[in-house]
């Protein structure tokens, strides 16, 4: 090889993209770890956890919200293959469906959070801070995601580039990262029933 | 050697139109704009240098203050914010951006033969929200709300309860806004690394200045978000009114503190191990031999940070811990000694077995390792817990990180800017002042900071603002003022020096040291697209071989392996660096600074505790990285 | 100024953690002194490299190795492994095993009920409290412990987090609030021995000094007793106006004297105030002009404490002065 010019430029390694994406996720999940870390901390130094006056959180809703974000990993990993692939219309299709999971998943998530600080307020101890803490952070996240999802059908109304293409991919691991990381917030959360 | 003058009329050519297509906007606008790794260095050089001036000039107050018992030249409470913005300033707003964003945008790019960071324009980014924090936390300054409670900020004192005012606020927020600059530039450093090295420099053949930046921004990706979580508790529990760290609702109050240290810890490695990297580069140089034990120094680089991050509760030895916790983080503790020995030894040999030229910067690399070594002995003393109770909290352990950073940071950061002045500016500095310079600091130092050990031993606390007469302290406590003294007359000496050295100096040429590495094949200052040709890479000191050297003079003529269609330049696989493709580098944007903008109107709003409007401006940021996304670049 | 007096009145003089006076002290500054003699030996072996370096700097023959020659390479590697590896491998893990398994033995905090004395010492912004369980005892910053007896030392916080070191005694441990931290003190000889509050706890943690007296068991014995009675009712007629001028609220708010109603919890127990050495955690001495002036304005002797000023006459603060002078 002695000029690149000449090498047609076919990607044989992740594109730089990709790895941006990984070091955030890295960094957001060490925050997350940190998280988690103080919650348990917390806990192994009280002696109800729960505090007594507080219910302990219900785990059916939940798990099936959990399961309805976590299913969306597949259709973003459809549209990523897909765009890979250059076939515009699949991509859009299952990023549509994705959004719609995910968008529910956080409608309903929303909801509860704010029924719930009804009940018992964040200021009460240490266990709610942690709790609304965790909570409020990992919807953060959702929503972003969303944010991120509705960008990319925007930008894609106007066809497929390899830039939009690093940019589907990138944010396809975006969510999988980001459901990983609920389903460790909410079983961390629901750790407290045992 | 080197391509400063191009060896035929075609090549000539070829360097013009990259001359052309690289060309960054005139003036002003051409640096809020900028996305140039060589003027992102030097923005964060001058801007880190002030704040060096600011932390310093609070350090001389704080020994201006000390001179003698029972001073009043500033009142109690002023002292208090006095040293936590010392500690502050010189420790997030000097030494880790002067070693990373400074020294490390600046050199990485001409040490991998790359045209640019991977993320230019996230580059920029970070340097613009790094000078918004620091303007943030120092407007506390102004309006006499300045963080009070020292760099590590203990709760419950740092709580509402204790500290009513927006002091602690600003440190939360100003830590957090400045996480962020230190978090992008670790990001993009460690993709840049991985990515936009020179085809055939595989990780065994990256400089060890590379590897240290390597260490170090692994190190703070894995560290902040620790600082992060802690600051964003106590910031809620001021404003919020969580219970984290409130030990009557549940809460912990050594929470703080292990999160703290979680972080601040590996903190004091990565700040060190950049320095490694500048002491790396010059050896070589100045001894004319490839460093001593090269894989092994390599390894204990990133062993250092790595080890660090299992060490922090050496910091609480005294708050009563289990003591078999204690006995533990002991032991981490002596483990981590080791791999910053091994460096110490090896420098030593290529000193020993090289040929050394004393020039200034390597005097100051010597008198680097003498500091360190001081310093880092007293280290060792901490991991005997019960010494360590004794002197913890004292001026004992202020001697021993001063020693280590002031000698082992700074210092290298000072040899730095002297081994590589003649490349950034083009002209050669002045070698006697140079040398003088270096003395007096020495002097100067050593002055100020061991008869800390001696008054610490004495039994003198930590951050008092004064003390009582006839308990033997007074004699220390003046010599460490005038040392204070001595050394800030040594800086102004080294910045003289330099600043005539720029406007008197002999015009350098590309390569005065006959250095090892990449940035010596260039000519001085660089070109703005640094090399004319991807550069053949075959050993971890480039300039060393002619043969290499020579080839690129072939290409150049041939105009091969020049990448003259726009911003180019190749991305590599990521371990044995095999070409991969070409990318094209984004072009000057505005949107950096807007969004960087954006954001601190965000931290500004939360500050005054307004926090819908702070919701807003969030939505502004969002829009800014809209309008950075809006331009794609065009298909190659 | 004032600890130049303090001098005169025998109280601490220094706080030297290599001028011990227990045998847990004794055990750490020796562990120091080892420690130091090989720090200077380690460093001697850099810095003797260094200088070789230099004298071998003229030298020709070596050196310029741009083709690629590493001279002495291997010898390299070997002082590398072996100064950078095996010797701090030896070097460390004999300080960690004096130090963390036999030195911090020797100065560990005793477990409960192994001694016949137990002090509860609570930390105050900016002032220690002292308490002798048992009793009804109740001082401030005047530790008195009995000489040559193990005595242990539970250490709390009133609000931030402070740090009770007595160098010459023993290790330094932190005063946190919602635990209690214990350490041994063991005074070898009597005497007066100066600590300071060593963990940074507000504007005044530069004066919150504390004294630990050591005293022979019958003085202890003796000291306690008085200290444990409630305050004697005042004599003379001053006295007796600024007992009650201190008794309606001016005072009594805050302070507490034993035996009267005054209950005040923010500050320093008073019932024996005037058998102290200083006022203010070693601020000032203790006699009756600054205890005047203490009064009259607390702020000015220790800017940022938790007293206020007292706008008061002159016949005022003499009466209150006069009441506290009696409560020996
Ligand atoms: C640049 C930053 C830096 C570095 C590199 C170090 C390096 C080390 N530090 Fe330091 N440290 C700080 C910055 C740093 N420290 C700061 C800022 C604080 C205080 C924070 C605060 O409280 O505000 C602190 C505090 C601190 C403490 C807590 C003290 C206390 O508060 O009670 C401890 C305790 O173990 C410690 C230990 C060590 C050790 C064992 C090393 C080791 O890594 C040192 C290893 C190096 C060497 C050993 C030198 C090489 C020597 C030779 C080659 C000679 C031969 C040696 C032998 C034969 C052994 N440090
Ligand atoms: C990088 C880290 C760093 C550096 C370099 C220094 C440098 C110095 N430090 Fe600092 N120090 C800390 C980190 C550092 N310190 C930390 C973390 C603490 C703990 C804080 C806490 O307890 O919370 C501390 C605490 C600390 C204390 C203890 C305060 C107390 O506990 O009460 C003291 C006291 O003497 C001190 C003194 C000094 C002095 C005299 C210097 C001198 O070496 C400074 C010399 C520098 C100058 C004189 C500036 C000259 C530069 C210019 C003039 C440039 C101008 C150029 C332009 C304007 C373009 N420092
Ligand atoms: C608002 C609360 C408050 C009030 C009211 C108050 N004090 Fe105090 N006092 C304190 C505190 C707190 C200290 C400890 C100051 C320190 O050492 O930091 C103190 C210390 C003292 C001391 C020194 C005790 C020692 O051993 O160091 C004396 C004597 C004293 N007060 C007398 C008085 C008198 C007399 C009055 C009434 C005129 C008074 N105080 C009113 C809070 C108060
Ligand atoms: Cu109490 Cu410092
Ligand atoms: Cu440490």
């Amino acid at each position: 090889m002695t000029d690149y010019a000449a090498v047609a430029s076919q990607p044989v390694s992740k594109p730089a993209a990709w790895w941006g994406m990984i070091i955030l996720i890295a960094a957001e999940a060490t925050l997350f770890g940190a998280f988690v870390g103080t919650y348990y901390y917390l806990r192994f130094n009280t002696v109800a956890w729960p505090p007594d006056g507080i219910p302990r959180p219900d785990v059916v809703v939940p798990l099936i919200l959990l399961g309805v974000l976590v299913l969306s990993s597949v259709p973003m990993q459809i549209a990523s293959r897909a765009a890979r692939a250059g076939r515009l219309a699949r991509t859009r299709l299952s990023l549509v469906v994705a959004l719609v999971l995910q968008s529910g998943y956080f409608a309903y998530e929303v909801h509860d959070f704010r029924d719930q600080l009804h009940r018992f307020d964040i200021t009460r101890d240490a266990y709610t801070s942690i709790y609304y803490t965790l909570l409020g952070a990992d919807h953060g996240h959702v929503l972003l995601g969303i944010l991120f999802n509705f960008w990319l059908l925007w930008k894609l109304a106007r066809g497929l580039t390899t830039y939009r293409v690093n940019a589907v991919q990138a944010v396809t691991w975006y969510w999988h990262a980001v459901n990983v990381l609920t389903v460790v917030v909410i079983g961390t959360l629901l750790s407290a029933r045992a | 050697m080197a391509i400063a003058t191009p060896p035929s009329p075609a090549a000539a050519e070829t360097m013009e139109r990259l001359e052309r297509m690289w060309q960054s906007r005139p003036g002003v606008l051409g640096w809020l704009t900028t996305t140039d790794h060589k003027r992102i260095g030097l923005l964060y050089f001058w801007t880190t240098l002030v704040l060096f001036g600011a932390g310093g000039i609070e350090a001389l107050l704080i020994r201006t203050q000390l001179i003698a018992p029972n001073q009043d030249l500033v009142s109690p409470s002023t002292y208090d914010e006095l040293f936590t913005l010392h500690g502050m300033t010189m420790i997030f707003f000097f030494i880790i951006p002067m070693t990373t964003g400074a020294f490390g945008n600046y050199l990485l790019p001409l040490m991998i033969g790359a045209r640019d960071m991977a993320f230019p324009r996230m580059n920029a980014l970070s340097y613009w929200i790094f000078l918004a924090s620091a303007i943030f936390l120092y407007t506390s300054l102004f309006m006499g709300m300045a963080p009070n409670a020292g760099w590590f900020d203990y709760v419950p004192l740092a709580n509402r309860q204790f500290n009513p005012g927006s002091n602690i606020d600003f440190y939360c927020l100003g830590i957090i806004f400045n996480s962020i600059a230190s978090m992008l530039t670790a990001g993009q450093f460690i993709v840049t690394m991985f990515k936009s090295r020179a085809p055939g420099m595989s990780f065994n053949r990256m400089p060890l200045f590379c590897w240290a930046q390597l260490a170090a921004a692994f190190g703070l990706l894995f560290a902040l978000p620790a600082l992060s979580a802690d600051t964003i508790f106590l910031f809620l529990d001021r404003n919020v009114g969580t219970h984290f760290f409130d030990p009557s609702r549940g809460g912990e109050t050594l929470l703080w503190q292990h999160l703290f240290w979680i972080f601040g810890h590996p903190e004091v490695y990565i700040l060190i191990v950049p320095a490694f990297g500048i002491a790396t580069s010059i050896i070589p140089a100045f001894t004319q031999r490839r460093l001593v034990a090269f894989p092994l120094v390599a390894i204990a680089e990133i062993l250092v940070v790595f080890i660090g991050f299992g060490v922090w509760a050496h910091h609480m030895f005294a708050t009563g811990l289990p003591t078999i916790t204690l006995v533990f983080f002991a032991a981490a503790t002596a483990l981590v000694v080791i791999p910053s020995t091994i460096q110490v030894f090896a420098w030593c040999m290529s000193f020993v077995l090289g040929l050394a030229r004393f020039k200034t910067p390597l005097l100051f690399i010597a008198g680097f390792i003498f500091m360190f070594v001081t310093g880092g002995l007293t280290g060792i003393m901490f991991i005997a817990i019960p010494f360590d109770q004794q002197v913890t909290d004292t001026y004992f352990v202020v001697a021993h990180f001063h020693y280590i950073i002031f000698g082992a940071a700074v210092f290298p950061i000072f040899g730095g800017m002297y081994y590589w002045f003649p490349k950034v500016t083009g002209k050669l500095y002045f070698e006697l002042p140079g040398q003088i310079s270096f003395w007096v600091l020495f002097a100067g130092t050593n002055l100020l900071f061991f008869p800390m050990h001696i008054v610490g031993l004495l039994g003198m606390p930590r951050r008092v603002y004064t003390y009582p007469d006839g308990i033997g302290w007074t004699a220390y406590n003046l010599a460490e003022t005038i040392g204070g003294y001595l050394t800030l007359v040594g800086i102004l000496l080294l910045l003289g020096n330099l600043v005539v050295s720029f406007f008197r100096g002999e015009p350098a040429g590309p390569d005065p040291w006959h250095g090892p590495t990449l940035e010596w094949t260039i000519s001085s200052p660089p070109p703005e697209y640094n090399f004319a040709v991807v550069p053949k890479v075959t050993s971890p000191y480039p300039n060393w071989d002619a043969a290499d050297r020579e080839a690129d003079r072939r290409h150049l003529d041939a105009g091969l392996l020049v990448l003259q269609r726009g911003h180019e330049q190749p991305a590599v696989t990521p371990v044995d660096a095999r070409f991969a493709e070409i990318v094209e580098m984004p072009h000057e944007s505005p949107w950096p600074i807007v969004l960087a903008f954006t954001l601190s109107l965000v931290f500004v709003m939360l500050v005054i505790h307004k926090y819908g409007a702070a919701g807003i401006m969030g939505v502004l940021c969002l829009l800014a990285l809209l309008g950075w996304h809006s331009k794609e670049p065009q298909e190659s | 100024m004032c600890v130049g007096v303090l001098l005169l009145a025998g109280c601490g003089r220094t706080q030297n953690a290599l001028a011990p006076k227990s045998h847990q002290a004794r055990d750490i500054a020796s562990l120091f002194w080892w420690m130091m003699g090989g720090a200077w030996i380690g460093l001697g072996i850099v810095v003797a490299l260094l200088l070789l370096s230099w004298l071998r700097r003229k030298r020709r023959g070596w050196g310029s190795d741009n083709e690629g020659d590493k001279p002495g390479e291997r010898l390299g590697w070997f002082v590398v492994v072996g100064g950078g590896i095996v010797l701090p491998i030896i070097v460390v893990s004999t300080v960690f095993i004096v130090g963390d398994l036999f030195v911090i033995r020797t100065t560990q905090a005793p477990a409960s009920s192994s001694t016949s004395l137990a002090i509860r010492v609570i930390g105050h912004q900016w002032w220690w409290e002292a308490r002798y369980p048992g009793t009804a005892a109740v001082t401030a910053n005047e530790i008195h412990i009995p000489v040559h007896q193990r005595v242990r030392v539970e250490v709390q916080s009133a609000d931030v987090i402070h740090s009770f070191w007595a160098p010459e005694l023993n290790r330094k441990m932190d005063a946190i609030p919602g635990r209690t931290n214990v350490v041994e003190l063991t005074a070898d000889v009597a005497g007066h021995y100066r600590g300071d509050c060593a963990e940074f706890c507000g504007v005044q943690h530069a004066h919150m000094g504390l004294v630990v007296v050591a005293q022979p068991e019958a003085a202890f014995r003796r000291w306690l007793a008085r200290q444990a009675r409630p305050a004697a009712a005042p004599s003379s007629a001053d006295a007796q106006r600024g007992e009650r001028l201190f008794m309606n609220g001016l005072c009594s708010s805050c302070h507490a004297i034993r035996g009267t109603d005054a209950q005040g919890y923010v500050g320093p127990d008073l019932t024996h105030v005037a058998s102290r050495n200083t006022l203010g955690a070693l601020t000032v001495l203790n006699t009756p002009e600054t205890l005047a002036a203490w009064i009259r304005d607390a702020q000015h002797l220790k800017p940022g404490n938790q007293m206020p000023a007292f706008p008061l006459g002159p016949t005022r603060i003499r009466e209150l002065t006069a009441y506290l002078e009696e409560l020996k």
